[in-house]
Order: C-alpha cells, then structure tokens, then sequence
C-alpha cells in the first residue's frame, strides 16, 4: 500500500474568494462528481463587554494538527464515498468578515458529500491543536473559546 | 535527560515564553507539578498533554528529547 503523503491545511491569512472560486474550478475536469459540499467558517464580529472583535488571530501546534488531519481525512474517506476532500484552515491574522476555514468534499451523489463536510467541520473543531485569539477593537484581547 | 515543554495558546500568557527546556523529569506528572511551582498561575488552567504529538490520559513516563505539548482548549475554525 501506497503511504499517503500528509498533507499542510494552514495558509497564511484569510482563504480569499478568488482560492474557493479556484478550488471549485480545478473540479470541472472531475466527471464523476455529482455533488459538492463546502463549508467556509467566517470570523464573527462578536461583542464581548462592550468590545468588539476586529479580528481571530490564529496560532496551532502545526505538525501535530497536520498528522491529526491525515488520520481523521483517512477515516473520512473510509466511512463515506467520496471523490475529492480539502481541508484549508488560516493561520495569523483575519479580519472579521473573513474567512478562515474552507472545507470542500466531493461526491457522486450529494448526500456523502454532505455529510462527510459536516463530520470534517466537527472533528477540526474538536480535534485540531488551533487556537484562536479574538482581538478587540481597542487592541485588547481574549482567547476564543469553541461552542 | 532533557525534555522540550511547548505552549499555547493562553498558557503564553502565563509562561511568557512558548518554549521550556527542562532536565531529570521522569514522568508528565512530575513535569507538570515542576511548572506549576514555577508558575502558579497554572494550577488554574485547563489543559491537556501531548507526548511526542500524542495526547495522554494518565501519567507518562518520559523519555531524553522527547516533547511534551501542553494543549489548552482548542479554538480553531
């Protein structure tokens, strides 16, 4: 068996429309897919005692996260029929209005692709080393804690 | 024996630094209780321990250049 390389999700900054429009663009030549499903996480500008949030700005235990990713991509593609999976997350600095998570399946039929999208989303929000920290308009800041 | 200690996230905070070198440290709860003496602020927080990428659940023996993650609630997405 061929040992799949692991793969690195972070990319510095926001993930810009022009990558998602992109992503979408290289699956046209994919003729077996019949359904995609994308989940994009967008940095909330949340009010917390008066302060609001500018920005998320995004540290991780990289090489932990991405070997963590490798093991939950190899039991997404083994639990549901999938064509294709991308998984990119920002690191550093993103504004609110942002995006910061792009998580992309693909399919024959949609219902794998959804449901593989919504499982990804989960496990990196429980099981990836990320951490993000809200800064305030003001320059203060609090570390974001997931709900 | 030496064993790397890394941090994150709000445990840099009470660090100051995100990276620890520290000697003669048989196991992860010897480890953790040697932080804690030095800095207290740790007693507090909540987090969970990574050996060598791995996350444990009960006390570890630990092994020369190994790296123990100290792993605060995650927050990604």
């Amino acid at each position: 068996m061929i040992e799949k390389k692991i793969k690195n999700i972070f990319i510095t900054g926001p993930v810009t429309a022009d990558f998602i429009g992109k992503s979408i663009q290289n699956h046209s030549s994919k003729k077996d897919i019949g359904g995609h499903s994308i989940f994009l996480g967008q940095v909330r500008a949340d009010k917390i005692d008066g302060q609001e949030v500018a920005a998320i700005e995004y540290t991780c235990y990289e090489e932990m996260a991405n070997e963590k990713m490798h093991e939950i991509r190899e039991a997404i593609f083994a639990k549901y029929d999938l064509t294709c999976m991308h998984v990119y997350h920002s690191l550093g600095k993103v504004a609110t209005g942002e995006i910061s998570l792009f998580v992309f399946t693909s399919s024959k039929h949609r219902k794998a692709a959804i449901n593989a999208c919504e499982e990804l989303v989960e496990n990196i929000k429980s099981s990836l080393p990320i951490w993000g920290k809200e800064l305030f308009t003001n320059e203060s800041y609090q570390w974001k804690e997931n709900k | 024996m030496t064993v790397h200690i890394i941090l994150f996230g709000q445990l840099t905070d009470i660090t100051g630094v995100d990276k620890i070198t520290v000697e003669n440290c048989l196991d992860s709860d010897s480890m953790v209780k040697s932080l804690q003496n030095t800095y207290p602020a740790l007693i507090q927080s909540t987090f969970v321990i990574a050996v060598d990428k791995k996350i444990i659940s009960s006390n570890t023996l630990l092994t020369d250049q190994c790296t123990v993650a100290l792993l605060p609630p995650f927050s990604g997405g």
